[in-house]
């Protein structure tokens, strides 16, 4: 699962010099042999009632036809299962000819998607690592020129073009994250430094805030977003670490967990007054019952202040530490242990944790449309239970995931995300027990389902008027 | 010429439509309507502001009490300033306040009255409960500052229900009362003023209107507003009961519930923790009867006399609840707590420039929270150390330098402190269900 350096060194090496051999070739030449490492994936997300058609950059990282699509490329309601007809477009190709590919799964700890080109579609795709520089996590200085691909949409045959500007700043979000001072490449593109070395991965328009002076509403805050080309941009170090972590899977497991919910970090005052020097905390709100950090005697509003004896960097904005620490727990295996020091009531102390495996996600959930009524039900999983504040270890009755407009469910004042306790007065214990009751109900021809529901910790009669 | 004719045909129609401007009672009952002019502070933005509002209010006994809207003169009122009838201005105090049903009860300053020989009327109350909906009534009182105005309309529905969780300044009204709607113009400072027949007899308290609506006002009925006067003389508030069931009506489910038509009312939700919830009540459940009396609740009008027969209760009875739950049906006893509002009690750190509130039962219920510790931030003051460190309105806070914080008082305790030495506070409070730490800098 792991990344390990010594998978690709040895190809790197036999790349570097090849990169510097065509240093001096014309940036057009550059941006023509890198094309091979872009392609645009389009992929349909199936719905209960229509389908949406999505387009998004990835970027070939094997010679096995592995392509990485940023998180957000993907929505994350949509489950594995709804994503079809994967289409790998090569940009400034005619848009009838495109190879096929299938969903491998997104990684917890790079947050990635992996999709893979069938064989038949493979040929001339290269991986990025053959531009990677010599040293792959040099990171680029400031003011550095740099250069990106940046694609049109498919009415242009996703036409190349070239984007180029100069490094910015750059941050720990707690990725290594650059920002440029304008538009750098395509969301998902790759971006290359002068002599042609893979650097990093467009991200996302950098929200700019910008004033909008107009004769109707003057001065009015405004954050702007590009939302093809990126200003920001994910560095080359953040790419590698997918190679050694294709996942088996669809949901990446396994998924380590230590089970916390809301972790606050502390401000720069809280932190001097507590006397953390140049380093930060954070406050646990709550644990989550049964959870691994629960039985590693964690309580709430204790201050995380070191992970394995290492204190947290003062990363910024303070919100990064929180995520810092997610993504530190992400990069072990479930068994694993990791020790934390807490400080509690002044006191320092240091409690070790051994990592469990996720439980659930509602991506994972089962479910089922029923056309009748107009209403998905979904599987109860640990973080619904969760979030509506009740006890996690009683997985009772389903969730709403979907309410057809007008349907009978609709009409009768469901909503998404609803909690569906009892069926026709009777309580639903599990998720097949639903879908029996509504199975039973459909057929039964009876006028109207009525159903218990919980919305917002408070509980209300539903009555489901079934057409006739 | 042809203008008098006009005028006199006018005066004709109104006089055979209805005997007002001529009856005894009802310029008796005019001699009886007061304006209100009231100066109260409020704790906002974590200072102690002062404001001022203008109601309506009639004199309803010879020693000078005066009903009024519990959103006309409120707990914090500092000065209450009433004009007579006869445009005399007297001070008045307040006797009782009730949001539950938004009335308050005032009493002229005797020593003044007594001291100027000042002379007032005395309204009548009518029957409310046996008015008809298309009845002449007269709503009089001081619609935007216009002293002693009278307007004209009709019952449009004697038994309008409608619960307001906020209607009161941020507390809770309606739910124990139905409400006479009448299309007799009700403007902004018609509050606390009569709803009166055409004899002069009060049937109800002219409380609110729709805004941007025509003519849909709508006033207490003068049953429920001389049940509770009588209340808030004697004892300056109303106790109620709560048990915690929210009620819903039934109207077309008897069928799946397999009821007879006009019995039981349905048990939409039960506040988390709650006596009911205690009992094992649920949402879902179908009560039939309280202390062995049958309930119908098929329509919303029905449910705050519902509401109402668990409220009159004394606190701390036990109440035996007839629930049908499937095919069973259980009796499950329920002691009553005291029936407490969302909205606690409220001060001021204004060194800090932080306005807090106490949390209460109900809003601790309705924000899931794990208890009713801690103290609510309503308001904080630009520029003050509250606000520097990133409080805002709505944390709770739960320790200030490591003393855990449950009340109001735990609080001016530690302000107190700080305002003998002024050093930096660490504060802990919970915003949403995340808990975070501030520093308070002098």
């Amino acid at each position: 699962m792991k990344h390990s350096s010594a998978k690709y060194s040895p190809t790197l090496a036999a790349i570097c010099g090849f990169v510097n051999a065509v240093a001096a070739a014309p940036v057009a030449d550059l941006l023509e042999e890198r094309l091979s490492s872009v392609v645009v994936v389009e992929f349909a997300i199936e719905h209960e009632l229509d389908r949406t058609v999505n387009y998004t950059n990835g970027i070939v990282i094997d010679d096995d036809g592995t392509v990485i699509l940023e998180s957000s490329a993907i929505s994350d309601r949509a489950t594995p299962d709804q994503l079809v007809d994967f289409k790998i477009y090569r940009p400034g190709n005619p848009t009838t000819q495109y190879a096929t590919a299938d969903y491998v799964g997104q990684d917890g700890y790079t947050t990635w998607h992996f999709v893979k080109v069938r064989p038949e579609g493979r040929n001339g795709l290269r991986p990025i690592t053959d531009f990677a520089a010599a040293d792959p996590a040099a990171v680029p200085a400031m003011g550095e020129h740099l250069w990106g691909i940046g694609l049109r949409q498919k009415d242009e045959e996703f036409a190349p073009y070239f984007l180029s500007s100069q490094v910015s700043l750059i941050q720990r979000l707690p990725q290594l994250t650059g920002i440029a001072l304008s538009s750098i490449a395509g969301r998902g593109c790759p971006i290359f430094n002068e002599a042609g070395e893979f650097i990093g991965v467009g991200a996302s328009g950098f929200g700019q805030r910008m004033m909008i002076y107009s004769q109707r509403r003057r001065g009015e805050m405004s954050v702007l977003i590009n939302p093809d080309e990126a200003a920001g941009f994910r560095l080359a170090a953040e790419v590698y670490p997918a190679i050694g972590r294709i996942p088996d899977n669809p949901y990446g497991r396994p998924l380590p967990w230590f089970g916390i919910d809301g972790l606050d970090p502390v401000g720069p005052e809280v932190a001097e007054f507590l006397g953390l020097g140049s380093t930060t905390g954070l406050v646990i709100s709550e644990l989550l019952s049964g959870s691994p950090a629960e039985q590693g005697g964690l309580l709430p509003r204790d201050i995380i202040i070191a992970l394995d004896g290492v204190p947290f960097p003062r990363l910024k904005p303070d919100t990064v530490v929180a995520a810092h620490l997610m993504r530190e727990v992400l990069k072990r295996e479930p068994g694993g242990t990791m020790t934390l020091t807490v400080m509690r009531d002044r006191v320092e102390l240091e409690l070790p944790i051994e990592l469990g495996e996720a439980p659930r996600t509602p991506k994972e959930a089962d479910r089922n449309y029923f056309e009748e009524l107009g209403i998905t039900v979904r599987e109860t999983v640990f973080s619904d239970v969760v979030a509506r504040r009740e006890d996690p270890s009683n997985l009772i009755g389903v969730i709403a995931h979907f309410i057809k407009p007008s349907s009978p469910a609709g009409t009768a004042g469901l909503r998404v995300d609803d909690w569906v306790k009892e069926i026709d007065g009777v309580g639903v214990e599990t998720y097949e027990q639903a879908l029996e009751l509504f199975a039973e109900a459909e057929a039964s021809g009876r006028p109207e389902v009525v159903m218990l529901v919980s919305r917002g910790g408070k509980t209300s009669v539903m009555r489901v008027k079934v057409d006739s | 010429m042809t203008r008098l004719v006009l005028m006199l045909t006018a005066g004709v129609l109104l006089a055979t439509s209805s005997q007002a401007e001529t009856s005894r009672g009802f310029k008796k009952l005019l001699d009886a309507v007061v304006r209100i002019d009231v100066r109260e502070f409020a704790y906002e933005a974590g200072s102690k502001r002062f404001q001022s509002g203008v109601g309506s209010g009639v004199i309803v006994s010879h020693d000078g009490l005066i009903l009024t809207n519990a959103h006309v003169v409120g707990l914090r009122a500092v000065d209450i300033n009433v004009t007579l009838a006869n445009l005399e201005r007297v001070s008045a105090e307040l006797v009782g306040w009730d949001h539950w049903t938004d009335l308050a009860l005032l009493r002229l300053d005797q020593d003044e009255i007594a001291k100027k020989g000042h002379k007032f009327a005395v309204a009548r109350f009518g029957d409310s409960d046996g008015i008809a909906p298309g009845e002449t009534v007269y709503a009089v009182g001081t619609p935007h500052g216009l002293t002693r105005t009278v307007t004209r309309g009709i019952i449009s529905n004697p038994r309008r229900f409608f619960a307001d969780s906020r209607g009161v300044k941020g507390y809770e009204t309606g739910q124990f009362n139905t409400w006479l709607q009448t299309d007799a113009a009700i403007n902004p400072g018609n509050s606390g003023g009569p709803l009166v027949t055409s004899d002069g007899r009060i049937v109800g308290i002219n409380s609110r209107g729709y805004s941007g609506a025509d003519n849909l006002g709508f006033a207490i009925p003068s049953s429920t507003a001389r049940r509770v006067m009588a209340g808030l003389a004697q004892d300056g508030a109303i106790q109620r009961s709560y048990i915690g069931i929210v009620p819903g009506a039934l109207r077309d489910l008897e069928d799946f519930y397999d009821l007879e038509l006009n019995t039981g009312m349905l048990i939409n939700s039960v506040d988390p923790g709650s006596p009911a919830a205690e009992a094992g009540i649920r949402g879902g459940d179908i009560l039939l009867k309280i202390n062995g009396s049958s309930v119908d609740g098929r329509f919303p009008e029905q449910l705050p006399p519902i509401k109402n027969r668990i409220a009159v209760s004394p606190v701390g009875a036990s109440l035996t609840l007839s629930i049908k739950r499937g095919d069973n049906s259980t009796d499950f006893d329920v002691a009553t707590e005291e029936l407490v509002s969302r909205v606690g009690d409220e001060s001021v750190v204004e060194i800090w420039g932080l306005s807090i509130r106490e949390v209460s039962r109900p809003f601790a219920r309705e924000n899931q929270l794990p208890d009713d510790d801690g103290v609510l931030v309503i308001g904080v003051q630009r520029g003050f150390p509250a606000a520097v460190a990133g409080l805002s309105t709505g944390d709770v806070i739960t320790k200030i330098n490591d003393t855990p914080i449950a009340s109001i008082e735990d609080v001016l305790a530690q302000a107190e402190i700080y305002e003998k030495s002024p050093d930096k506070v660490l504060l802990e409070a919970r915003r949403k269900f995340r808990v975070s730490l501030y520093v308070l800098k002098p």
